[in-house]
């Protein structure tokens, strides 16, 4: 039969039927129940197995701070663990399994940890699988993880998708209890934009689940007016299933969405979003947590928490049993009793652990034991009934327990705030400092009582208004009647023999806090650290206060003496996925392309990721199976004819004002005031500690006008240093800088050929011949009709080459039409790596060698550092160990078996000395295949290079394991005197 | 007349696509120039900007517009403004310096930036994805124009009228700026 | 973290880039007869205060300016944000006297 203790009432949609299954098994519950409110209806009692001693275990909560009911949801790469029944809305096909046991759940072969469980206690792993050490990674660590433990992830991709988003409020209100519905109603009907967020994915909160009433309505009528209220406004944004897990700086909150959990299938759309909240007042209204009382044997599948016994009646119409037996230290407690009494539900007992008199009338026929003691309890997959300390055994099928409640203070405390103790609720309350913004209404400030609650969330309403300059309107908060909130402190029962836990989710009991104690591990940070306290999923949020309390006990010191951990975020846990975003895949960064993109595309070309950018690496021909084989034929036909490569990816830099040529001269460390128009230079920039920064061309178009260049790597990084320079060191100059990089197509021209080519497109009114346009020539001219474009005479290959620059929007026009024009001169496009080749044959320097350790001293080019200017780091780079006699120079190696392979990275080593740090001399920072010489080159660092050409040293390669001699040449392996470049 | 011409291409070939709620599309028919003031050059530049626009230096975060090529003026960086105006040609800076004449640097940029016009009344909803500002209208009106950061790309967002917004990013990222609107709008339709 | 901008107002630190100490900005004189040892000073000696720390920032994904931010290491908050051009400019007319007027 289904739903075999379903009853009456709640708030369901009993004309929707929702089939599901769980463990295989089909089931039915209605639209409006969540999962575990659908398993109590079925009689569903045991839900799984414990972490550690495989215990069976139920339902324990109504809400998100359940420790047991972790089930596995849906299945395939959709599978999700140690999700929570208690707040998994059910849905139609939904698929759950439990998890943490081999065999069935009710027979699981590892519940024989519990026949262990002497051996199992506090930091029994950490001493006892100690030696030997190295079976720790094979074979114990293993065997425990296969043991105790969780869910099972999938293994597979997770297929849903993600996003983020941000929003803005004057208002945030966290909790749209009867606090926070009232917070929101005074912030909303005054006009203040807020926004109202609930876990939950119906607001009202403990209204839900109450038969208290509000202003003569039944609290779930009141809080459905109120929501239908706030939501007409067009200032207020009401968010479900939405939970704020993190306070952060500066008022900003985080928030998890689940948009499409509820659901069957996402459609595609985000599964969940994670929300960015910037706001101006917060007003935590997260309510209270109930927490257990310690007893024995008191985790048994039916054991649950007082509220949730009759959240569970009241909300949904689900009866966790039906002889109900009572165990509380306050009044709250006892309104289980009466809520069940009035549904018919026979109500055994009512234990109250206080001395004295009931504090509310006793439901018919219930046994009271006032100053009542619950030592143990009975019943193998499901609690079959409990014994006093008198020796009374009471048979029942379900005990709600009531320590009473802790205000849920995690976010006040994302931010240093240190919560403090109230002893008249016996609870820790909002304390110190709260993050920035942050009030704290209704139950989360210790507020136990629904008309405290109602005024209080009203009251910090008006005064987030007043803060924020808004006028409060006159309405007044909802009334409610006066409930009674009493309650005496008492955690856990002396008298009980047999084990009693504490934190359900980690089987932490109140024998393992003794231990950590009498082993000392007594401050709280210890205490949890040696038992797992409050480490496992649910945070303790059930756990903590009571073994607090546990361990107070044992040092003899309050509860505030001994203090609590620190909250941080998440306050639940928030999946990876929804942390990533997006950012998955080609999504992880954005990518930059290059203007020449889709036509290297069409050509076949290899791309490599250089930052952001895709640069195009080489062009494959037909039938080039090696990428040697085209990067060879690009060298050569670059060097015998033309060549044509994207140079878009440098950083280009327009630079104009009247003091711009003394900016300059100060940026870089060579000279350039006195550059002419229409020339460029080459300049070294340093750092302050005289370091090389970055190199790269400045070409003079006017008196007061510069274009500069950057490497690729360091675009960014320059043009914020410059910014510094201009900002911070020298605000007086007229100078101006604005990025160029975007507005042009830039693409080098080299080769012999180079000329001839250019000559053919750029049009007949610009001279560019030797003599008008020579080597370190720029200028403006026009292209193909009137284009404009600029022209830089310039050169990295070695070869007589040009830059060319147009608008970027002519620069997929231009490679098409410089390769259709160099058709006739057998042109090649190449790409980074052909680049890299024949910037080695010339022995130019870059990435490798400007790697953020090497001064233009080591470089060869210390002469170029002026020391009759001021410029950043031309002062420090006169430091005596960067000058030192037997520094490092930039030299080229090639081998002395011409047909050995050189490697990067590898060290040089005298002759003769052992390949120790103590001997080297340097490192090869570049290495190429030279197809111009026919064998391997390399730039390299080694100490007093320049004046050790022909000396033969060791290359060694420890990690590779290879050793090669090298002989020690010029960099400059091809046409040393630079006539090419001028030809 | 030479052997070879050379066609322009725009950042994302003309793109346009409406989602429900929302429409987005390249716009391709403005120019911009990056306008500075000499340092103590500011008076001429205002005296100027006045006689041929008919217009004003902006504070921070609002636009100047125009009648005068339907030109807007907005602030980039402190002393730095981006004139937005219709324009197709080859030579933006030339037209703008027929009206400014000496009185500021200019620099074209009319090829450094993609821009997307989001429309509909579902784009605010759209750019609460990405754009980390507030774009309420209280926050943000009509006029107003801010540069933020949206998925690790800098953009100038401008709030061109009712439901309408204008996105200015980097043109080589063009295509990885488009996927995260269109993902967005994906996302919130 | 947000950062008040004096010219945009309050933007996500997701917009700056971060350099470090603001005593960056006092750049010593390379002609001054110590001149290696007041760079060595200025680069490598930083305080490295338990409350306000003025610093540095750099709006890259915004207008561009740096900035002067003043920020308690132990607290996060920010009690100033200044441009760090005015800060500069300030120092050059107190060094030169008129700031005492």
């Amino acid at each position: 039969m289904s739903q075999i203790n379903r009853i009456d009432g709640g708030l369901l949609d009993r004309t929707q039927k929702l089939n599901f299954t769980f463990n295989g098994q089909t089931l039915e519950g209605f639209a409006g129940d969540t999962l575990a409110s659908a398993l109590l209806a079925n009689g569903h009692k045991m839900v799984g197995r414990s972490f550690k001693y495989h215990r069976p275990r139920g339902i324990f909560s109504a809400g998100s701070e359940e420790p047991n009911a972790l089930v596995q949801l849906r299945s395939g790469a959709y599978q999700e663990p140690n999700t929570r029944a208690t707040i998994t809305e059910l849905f139609q096909g939904l698929e759950a399994t439990s998890q943490n046991h081999r065999g069935s759940l009710k027979y699981d072969f590892m519940a024989v940890n519990d026949l262990f469980s002497s051996f199992l206690s506090a930091g029994f792993y950490y001493k006892t699988f100690m030696w030997p050490k190295a079976f720790w990674e094979k074979f114990y660590e293993p065997v425990i993880r296969a043991a105790a433990g969780l869910g099972r992830l999938s293994g597979q991709d997770d297929p849903d998708i993600y996003d983020k988003s941000f929003l803005h409020c004057d208002v945030l209100v966290v909790g749209a209890g009867p606090s926070g519905l009232s917070a929101a109603l005074s912030a909303g009907r005054a006009g203040a934009r807020v926004i109202l967020m609930d876990e939950d994915f119906r607001m009202g909160g403990r209204l839900n689940a109450e038969t208290l009433s509000v202003n003569d309505q039944s609290g779930y009528e009141w809080a459905t007016q109120a929501i239908a209220e706030l939501s007409a406004m067009d200032n207020v944004r009401l968010m479900t299933r939405t939970t704020a897990y993190g306070a952060y700086d500066h008022g900003i909150v985080g928030a998890l969405e689940r948009v499409t959990d509820h659901l069957v299938s996402s459609n595609n759309k985000p599964r969940q979003i994670l929300w960015r909240v910037y706001t101006k007042r917060t007003i935590l209204c997260a309510g209270s947590t109930e927490r257990p009382i310690a007893f024995g044997n008191n985790d048994r599948p039916g054991i649950m928490l007082a509220g949730a016994v009759r959240a569970y009646v009241n909300r949904w119409g689900a009866l966790p049993g039906k002889r109900v037996a009572v165990f509380t230290n306050n009044d709250d407690g006892w309104r289980t009793a009466t809520d069940l009494a009035v549904k018919g539900v026979e109500i055994t007992a009512v234990i109250d652990s206080r001395d004295g008199q009931p504090p509310v009338a006793v439901p018919n026929g219930a046994a009271v034991v006032m100053g009542g003691r619950i030592v143990d309890t009975q019943g193998r997959h499901g609690i079959k009934s409990i014994t006093l300390s008198n020796g009374q055994k009471i048979p029942t099928d379900c005990l709600a327990v009531s320590g009473g409640w802790s205000p849920n203070v995690q976010l006040t405390c994302h931010q240093r705030g240190r919560p403090t103790w109230r002893e008249d609720i016996a609870a820790f309350v909002p304390g110190g400092e709260l993050p920035l913004g942050m009030m704290v209404a209704g139950a989360a400030a210790g507020n136990l009582s629904l008309s405290s609650v109602l005024q209080d969330g009203h009251n910090l309403g008006n005064k987030a208004l007043s803060d924020l300059g808004f006028k409060p309107t006159t309405e007044t908060a909802a009334k409610s009647d006066e409930e009674t909130v009493g309650i005496s402190a008492f955690w856990h029962v002396k008298e009980s023999k047999a084990r009693a836990w504490l934190d359900l989710q980690n089987d932490v009991t109140v024998k393992d806090v003794k231990l950590s104690h009498q082993e000392g591990f007594r401050a709280v940070e210890h205490l949890k650290r040696y038992t797992t306290l409050g480490m496992a999923t649910d945070q303790g949020k059930t756990a903590n206060i009571p073994a607090l309390a546990v361990m107070a006990e044992c040092t003899g010191k309050s509860i505030p003496e001994t203090g609590t951990t620190i909250f941080r975020p998440p306050y639940t846990p928030v999946a990876i996925g929804a942390l990533a975003g997006r950012a998955r895949g080609k999504d992880f960064r954005p990518s930059r392309l290059t203007p020449s993109h889709s036509w290297a595309e069409e050509q076949g070309a290899v791309f490599v990721e250089a930052g952001m950018w895709y640069r195009a690496q080489w062009f494959p021909k037909a039938g080039e199976t090696h990428w040697r084989q085209s990067v060879d034929r690009e060298v050569t036909q670059t060097r015998a004819s033309v060549g044509v490569c994207d140079v878009t990816t440098l950083g280009k830099i327009d630079i104009q004002g009247k003091d711009a040529a003394e900016f300059l001269n100060k940026v870089y460390a060579n000279a350039f005031a006195k550059l002419p128009v229409g020339k460029v230079r080459y300049g070294i920039m340093l750092r302050e500690d005289g370091i090389m920064m970055d190199d790269g061309t400045s070409a003079r178009f006017a008196e007061n006008h510069f274009v500069m260049t950057t490497t690729t790597a360091n675009a960014v990084g320059v043009f914020r240093h410059m910014e510094f320079c201009r900002q911070c060191l020298w605000p007086n100059m007229d100078v101006h800088l604005i990025s160029s990089t975007e507005q042009y197509a830039q693409f080098a021209v080299a080769g012999p050929n180079a000329r001839k080519l250019l000559q053919k497109i750029v049009d007949r009114n610009h001279d560019i011949s030797n003599e008008a346009f020579p080597f370190m020539a720029c200028g403006e001219v026009t292209v193909c009709g009137g284009i404009p474009a600029r022209l830089f005479r310039i050169s990295f290959s070695g070869e007589l080459a040009y830059e060319i620059a147009v608008p970027t929007r002519y620069g997929d026009s231009l490679v098409r039409t410089l390769m259709a024009a160099g058709e006739e001169f057998d042109v090649t496009a190449y790409g980074t790596e052909a680049l890299g080749v024949m910037r080695i044959e010339k022995g130019h320097a870059a990435g490798n060698e400007l790697n953020g350790q090497t001064t233009a001293q080591d470089l060869g080019m210390g002469r170029m550092v002026s020391k009759k200017k001021d410029c950043i780091g031309n002062t420090l780079s006169e430091r005596e160990n960067l000058n030192r006699k037997d520094g490092l120079s930039l030299v080229g190696f090639r081998p002395v078996n011409r047909s050995d392979e050189l490697k990067a990275g590898s060290h040089f080593i005298a002759k003769g000395k052992s390949a120790e740090m103590v001997n080297d001399e340097g490192w090869m920072s570049s290495v190429a295949y030279s197809p111009s010489l026919g064998h391997s080159i390399g730039l390299g660092f080694i100490k007093q290079g320049s004046e050790r050409l022909g000396e033969i040293v060791r290359a060694t390669d420890p990690i590779r394991e290879g050793e090669i001699e090298v002989e020690i040449v010029s960099a400059h392996f091809i046409d040393p005197e630079g006539e090419r470049l001028r030809a | 007349m030479p052997d070879y011409t050379l066609t322009a291409n725009t950042p994302l070939n003309g793109f346009s696509r409406d989602f429900p709620g929302v429409s987005i599309n390249e716009v391709n028919d403005r120019a911009i120039v990056s306008i500075v003031a000499p340092r103590d050059g500011e008076k001429e530049l205002i005296k100027a900007l006045k006689k041929s626009y008919d217009i004003e230096l902006p504070n921070a975060g609002v636009l100047s517009v125009s009648a005068q090529d339907n030109a807007v003026l907005f602030c980039m960086a402190q002393d730095q403004y981006f004139l937005m105006f219709d324009y197709t040609g080859n030579t933006a800076t030339t037209v703008v310096h027929s009206y400014l004449n000496d009185t500021a640097y200019l620099t074209d940029q009319s090829d450094s930036y993609v821009m997307i016009r989001v429309s509909g009344a579902n784009s605010r909803c759209l750019l609460e994805r990405i754009c980390p500002l507030d774009i309420h209208p209280t926050a943000f009106p009509v006029r107003a124009v801010a540069r933020t950061i949206m998925e690790h790309l800098g953009t100038t967002i401008i709030h061109e009228g009712d439901d309408n917004f204008l996105l200015l990013s980097a043109r080589s990222s063009a295509y990885s700026f488009l996927e995260a609107i269109e993902t967005s709008a994906k996302n919130t339709s | 973290m947000i950062i008040n901008h004096p010219l945009l107002g309050p933007r996500d630190a997701s917009e700056f880039v971060y350099k470090g100490d603001a005593s960056l900005i006092e750049r010593p004189d390379w002609q001054a007869d110590n001149a290696a040892e007041l760079f060595h000073d200025y680069l490598y000696l930083r305080d490295n205060p338990a409350g306000e720390h003025q610093e540095l920032w750099y709006h890259e994904q915004g207008d561009r300016s740096w900035l002067v931010v003043t920020r308690n290491t132990l607290t996060h908050d920010i009690t100033n944000v200044e441009l760090a051009r005015d800060a500069v400019l300030a120092k050059q007319a107190k060094k030169s006297g008129r700031g005492e007027k």
